[in-house]
């Protein structure tokens, strides 16, 4: 079991991840924006964090950065959502530092499967 | 000189209109906040036996598939605008779980009935929904909506025709560019975009279209399909199309596609005495097919009256590698060399400080 934070402004994407991360018998915290994301982070750091890259205020992108310049979240594992139409987005993902992205429209095992697979990666 | 009372009345007016647009805007958020949260009290119980339908492996789907089927027709309403926007942002057993719902529920049935609804907003809401059910049956009203007369309904019918997939979808498609009910050409090339392989030949019919814009978006949408079979097809557009916009497309398509087959037909089209619109084009796709053979054609450019075929021209030599590099160096260090060299020596330097600029040009229709 692992600590999973999600941060999503779409509520169903939202709610659906969290669902199937419970599911796979993970504790889940799930906010909406950047900001929200970052505070969560802090006062408790997850094992994983997935951020949607586009988000009002401050994006995925650059919540990803600020966890890779702080030293006690450095290393901890990050995977980005992006939509089909924003698949540049993902190069600027890698650039920032996450370790896996997933495209929308995705299906929740492929998520799932995915979310296990870095979770793994980082435990070997 | 106006009276200070008709100023005074004048001002009062104003400031009652004011308010009342504001009281009004006010109004309308209120009411769609409260339109939505009374959808979401009313969907609340079954939400969770969405959750479970979408995330269940195909054999677990049965049940929540039949709770969710069984709903009654108040919490449907209030539930289905959810389903039709997860329909576009789930893939797998999760989408394929909603589309069977849909089809349980006889939703489906009713969304190809709506297509016939003397509402537009209802046409286009039905066109929206049977497209992100890729409900392929529902083509032929779809086609038959591209000509309605509401251009919302027209845009709705041409994006879902895209999602279905469906290659009978093409010659509907391309003739909906034509006419006073015409659908927007960026909508239509999207939607052809999509189509996938299978529509590749009623695709490359349309380079014979009697519409010139027609013809230019089939060959938009060949050279992003990379359809490299096309190759000959649009190489021959490009020297015999009467239209410059379906010439200037046909360039673009032969840079994108790279086969040798493009290399004659773009280096004809950057001579001089063809529409600069063109050889502009025409030298970016020089540059982007990457042949050596062009390195001459594009070196002679360097000097061309216009200044923007001879620095399309100067971007173009340095995406052919060495070659290409060698003959700026040339041209720029021709001390007689002129614009040819000043336009070398902007390329080469722009090439040493990194900047990656793009040679193509758009050039719209």
């Amino acid at each position: 079991m692992a600590r999973v934070l999600i941060a999503d402004d779409d509520a169903d994407i939202r709610d659906l991840v969290a669902f199937k991360l419970l599911q796979s018998g993970h504790e889940v915290t799930a906010v909406e924006d950047g900001m929200a994301a970052l505070r969560a982070l802090r006062e408790q750091p997850p094992d994983l964090a997935l951020l949607d890259i586009r988000m009002p205020g401050m994006s995925g992108l650059d919540v990803c950065r600020e966890l890779r310049a702080a030293p006690e979240t450095a290393t901890l594992p990050v995977i980005m959502i992006t939509a089909r139409s924003q698949e540049g987005d993902v190069e600027v993902g890698f650039a920032a530092g996450a370790d896996d992205y997933i495209i929308k429209p995705f299906s929740p095992r492929e998520l799932s499967s995915r979310v296990n697979a870095v979770l793994n990666r980082v435990e070997r | 000189m106006i009276a200070p009372e008709v100023v005074t009345g004048a001002f009062v007016c104003l400031m009652a209109v004011f308010v009342a647009l504001c009281v009004l805007i006010a109004g309308i958020r209120g009411a769609r906040g409260y339109r939505n949260r009374r959808r979401e009290r009313i969907a609340a119980p079954v939400r969770p036996l969405l959750l479970e339908l979408l995330c269940a492996d195909e054999a677990e789907q049965g049940w929540p598939l039949l709770r969710l089927a069984e709903m009654d027709r108040r919490t449907w309403k209030a539930l289905e605008p959810t389903l039709a926007e997860m329909l576009g942002k789930v893939s797998g057993t999760a989408r394929s779980g909603l589309v069977r719902l849909y089809e349980l529920r006889g939703a489906t049935e009713n969304a190809v009935c709506e297509l016939g609804s003397l509402r537009a907003n209802r046409r286009g809401r039905a066109a929206q929904v049977l497209g992100r059910l890729g409900h392929r049956p529902a083509v032929p009203e779809l086609c038959r909506l591209l000509a309605d007369h509401d251009p919302e309904v027209r845009l709705s019918a041409a994006r879902a025709l895209g999602r279905v997939g469906d290659a009978r979808a093409v010659p509907y498609l391309l003739e909906s560019l034509r006419g006073s009910r015409a659908v927007p050409p960026g909508t239509v090339t999207r939607a052809l975009t999509l189509l996938g392989p299978e529509a590749l030949r009623g695709i490359a019919a349309g380079l014979e279209h009697s519409e010139p814009l027609a013809r230019a978006v089939s060959i938009e949408v060949l050279g992003a399909t990379g359809a490299v079979s096309r190759t000959t097809e649009i190489a021959r557009a490009l020297r015999d199309d009467p239209h410059t916009e379906v010439r200037i497309k046909a360039a673009r398509a032969l840079g994108r596609l790279g086969m040798p087959d493009g290399l004659e037909p773009l280096m004809e089209a950057v001579r001089p005495g063809h529409p600069v619109g063109l050889r502009i084009v025409a030298a970016g796709a020089l540059g982007s097919l990457g042949a050596l053979a062009a390195t001459g054609p594009l070196g002679r450019l360097l000097g061309d009256p216009d200044p923007h075929v001879a620095a399309t021209a100067a971007r173009a030599l340095l995406r052919l590698g060495l070659a290409g590099e060698d003959t700026l160096r040339a041209a720029a260090d021709d001390p007689a060399g002129g614009p040819a060299a000043a336009h070398a020596r902007a390329a080469l330097a722009e090439a040493s400080v990194g900047s990656r600029l793009d040679v193509r040009v758009e050039v719209a229709l």
